[in-house]
């Protein structure tokens, strides 16, 4: 059932890449991030399934299908070449048999953690506090980005 | 090939595909296309560990964590993209060719 | 301790506040008194002779998890964030002014949430944290790259863009690896880990995307592409908190930091050494040719940072200490290079240095200072530069490597030929028709100039003081791993 389910995502992912239309591309990642979140909710991570449906597959698939429809006019015109979808396929199983080898040779031993208790959000908010903060400084930092980089300039359109 | 095995591959298979994208497509927005898949590789990698090493909690939150920096990546990009699609009027990356040298 | 990362913050949050009573002067003196007061905290803290102090944070009673450490080595780096950052605030006092940036308000922000970022990784001791702090400062640097939103910046910003971002993966992969094959996030337990014999396959395999990684932060060759273009358009200030900053704190503090922790190997460490050595003669060799002041600078850190991992690389105590003092004298030779850059392009208004001609007269603070940088970063006594090279050139002749030193010196000379070659095009020789009517920059920018060549002269002259009480404790933190106690 896994092996399915990385399947459509992997084939949704290589189409995302390889498609000329832009409109369809980013389609074509939600799906592949509602089949992630899938695959979250399957591994028991039912709270990175539920960030990663509502973050990547709403909040980020909303800004770029914005960009995508604000310029359009090129996105449709431009042509990638058909190149590298040929090659494609050579160097991914190159990689894929490379990898494989990797990880069977590094997969000796995999011990089990400390067991965990309380609740998840008891665990988000004392063992890794720190990120916390760090999450409330990358978002400041983008904030203030986006916010500079369309600010009333004198030059501006 | 057990089950980490078989995600991982799958996770790293992601993140080359993404580095792919960035090394050979010419739209820009192509390649933040390719940013977020690499972006999915990880957290597919980071909740299989987890869930292999029987923590699922610990690698939740580190993939939250890394989703909302993904989310500040993003924005700051496609401001960027805008930007550029405004100076040039084109989202091909063969046009940015003004720094040379 | 936390102050260091929350002041700079929560300032940055409530600037765009600020700006709507007080136009011009509270925007201006918020940041750099702040910034003032941290460096002034920072240095104090040195006096203590503590080798480590390792905080468990407490909110409203219950144990939070924020574990803060801070050792030799992180309170090197934090003098040197709050020292750069302090002098480019300064600096921009009168800088934004004069370049029409638009509200100060969102500029100062940039940069503080840059400092709040870099702290935040000196004092993290959770590889993730590391990363996730990483990751504050690269974006808002993104945004300070393409903060002039000309043609040329949005370009150079999204270059660098693109590559921070594969570097990001490339970390972020090698965490997932640790995690999966360790479960350890924590640096005391990667430590533990890695010296666990049957977990070499991994630290190998980790250590390599962490190099890739981070070497591509620090704009180590072949990963250097992104550095000329980001700093050509960009405002002064970024190639100078970037450089001086951003690369050794994001760069080359985090993969030592590494290294260190996994254990000092001798693949891991030949690796290192090429790569230094690759990056010094490239970065030379690329910095002859050009015309444009920004990018032979940028050539010229680029072989400098070689010049740092060199030293690192070697992973003796002499070794260690040459890099890390070369680390320091370099942040504040570029940073004051670059500031020169920018007060010659707001004078004259071109970045071509074939334009120039014989400023010298017309702009006496900017070329004094300008030739303090030069020789700094070539090498000369009695300036700082000078010291540290000496030291890893040393180094490399005791651990066995004399033709890697004797490479190390040749591209010190070359680096002092294209310099002078530099400064006499530039401020000496006859005064070019053209610039008849320069003035010397602003009050600001000629005071941080001069604040900054007042530094490097002042750690040439008293370098062994500096050694030994800033150095050295950072380098026997390095070399001893780290020795964290778990809660």
């Amino acid at each position: 059932m896994e092996l399915i389910l990385l399947i459509i995502l992997a084939g949704s992912a290589v189409t995302a890449v390889f498609l000329h239309d832009l409109l369809k591309s980013a389609l074509s990642l939600i799906l592949a991030s509602i089949v992630l979140a899938i695959i979250f909710f399957m591994k028991n991570a039912a709270y990175a399934g539920v960030f990663e449906i509502s973050v990547v597959a709403g909040l980020i698939m909303v800004l770029f299908i914005a960009v995508i429809s604000m310029t359009k006019h090129e996105g449709i015109l431009l042509r990638e070449s058909g190149f590298p979808l040929i090659l494609f396929p050579v160097i991914f199983s190159l990689f894929a048999v490379a990898g494989i080898f990797v990880i069977n040779r590094l997969m000796l031993q995999v011990n089990a953690g400390n067991t965990l208790q309380g609740t998840f959000g008891q665990f988000l908010w004392e063992k890794r506090t720190l990120d916390l903060a760090g999450q409330a400084a990358v978002i400041l930092a983008g904030v203030i980005v986006v916010l500079s980089l369309f600010r009333k300039g004198k030059e501006d359109e | 090939m057990n089950n980490l095995t078989l995600d991982l591959v799958f996770a790293a298979g992601l993140v080359f595909l993404g580095l792919y994208c960035l090394l050979f497509m010419r739209n820009i927005i192509k390649l933040l296309i390719g940013v977020e898949i690499i972006a999915k590789g990880v957290t597919l990698g980071f909740i299989s560990g987890g869930f292999a090493r029987d923590s699922v909690f610990l690698a939740q939150c580190l993939v939250i964590t890394v989703i909302v920096v993904e989310v500040s990546v993003m924005a700051a990009a496609l401001a960027i993209v805008i930007r550029l699609y405004r100076h040039n009027d084109s989202l091909d990356i063969r046009r940015l060719t003004r720094l040379k040298g | 301790m936390l102050g260091y990362v929350l002041i700079p913050l929560v300032l940055a949050g409530l600037l765009p506040l600020v700006s709507r009573f007080s136009r011009k002067f509270l925007l201006d003196f918020l940041p750099n008194v702040a910034l003032f007061c941290l460096l002034l905290y920072s240095l104090a803290s040195q006096s203590g002779n503590i080798d480590s102090i390792v905080r468990q944070l407490f909110w409203f009673g219950q144990p939070v998890g924020l574990n803060l450490c801070i050792d030799g080595f992180s309170r090197l780096m934090l003098f040197l964030i709050y020292l750069v950052s302090f002098a480019v605030s300064i600096y921009s006092v009168s800088y934004a002014d004069a370049e029409n940036l638009g509200s100060k308000a969102y500029y100062y922000g940039l940069i503080l949430v840059i400092v709040a970022g870099l702290s935040g990784l000196v004092m993290s001791s959770d590889i993730f944290s590391i990363y996730v702090f990483l990751e504050v400062a690269a974006v808002a640097s993104y945004g300070l790259t393409a903060y002039s939103r000309g043609a040329e910046e949005t370009e150079g910003a999204f270059k660098y863009l693109l590559l921070s971002a594969v570097a990001s993966g490339l970390i972020l992969f090698g965490i997932v690896l640790l995690y999966s094959f360790t479960g350890a996030l924590d640096l005391g337990e990667i430590f533990i880990a890695a010296r666990n014999p049957n977990n070499r396959a991994v630290v190998m395999v980790c250590m390599s995307m962490f190099i890739a990684g981070f070497g591509l932060k620090s704009a180590l060759v072949p990963f250097h592409t992104w550095m000329p273009d980001a700093y050509t358009a960009s405002p002064a200030t970024l190639p100078a908190l970037s450089s001086g900053l951003l690369i050794k704190v994001s760069g080359v503090y985090a993969l030592t930091r590494i290294i260190s922790v996994f254990g000092l190997n001798p693949a891991v460490s030949l690796v290192v050494v090429y790569a230094g050595v690759v990056s010094v003669v490239i970065g030379t060799l690329l910095a002859i040719g050009q015309t444009d002041f920004r990018r032979l600078l940028a050539y010229s850190s680029i072989s400098q940072v070689g010049y740092v991992f060199l030293g690192i690389g070697l992973c003796t105590p002499l070794g260690i200490t040459g890099g890390l003092f070369h680390l320091f004298n370099h942040s504040l030779a570029k940073s004051l290079l670059f500031f020169n850059a920018g007060s010659l392009e707001q004078s004259t208004g071109t970045r071509d240095l074939s334009k120039f001609g014989g400023l010298g007269k017309r702009m006496p603070i900017t070329a004094g200072t300008s030739v303090v940088g030069s020789l700094s970063v070539a090498g000369i006594p009695p300036l700082n530069g000078f010291w540290s090279k000496l030291i890893i050139i040393i180094a490399l002749v005791q651990s066995g490597h004399p033709c890697i030193a004797l490479i190390g010196v040749l591209a010190s000379v070359v680096t002092l030929w294209y310099f002078l070659l530099v400064q006499s095009r530039a401020f000496f020789g006859k005064l070019n028709d053209t610039w008849k009517g320069v003035r010397e920059s602003g009050f600001w920018m000629s005071s941080a100039s001069l604040f900054m060549a007042l530094i490097c002269i002042f750690i040439g002259i008293f370098f062994a003081l500096f050694v030994k009480s800033w150095i050295k404790p950072a380098a026997s933190a390095i070399m001893q791993g780290m020795n964290y106690v778990r809660f």
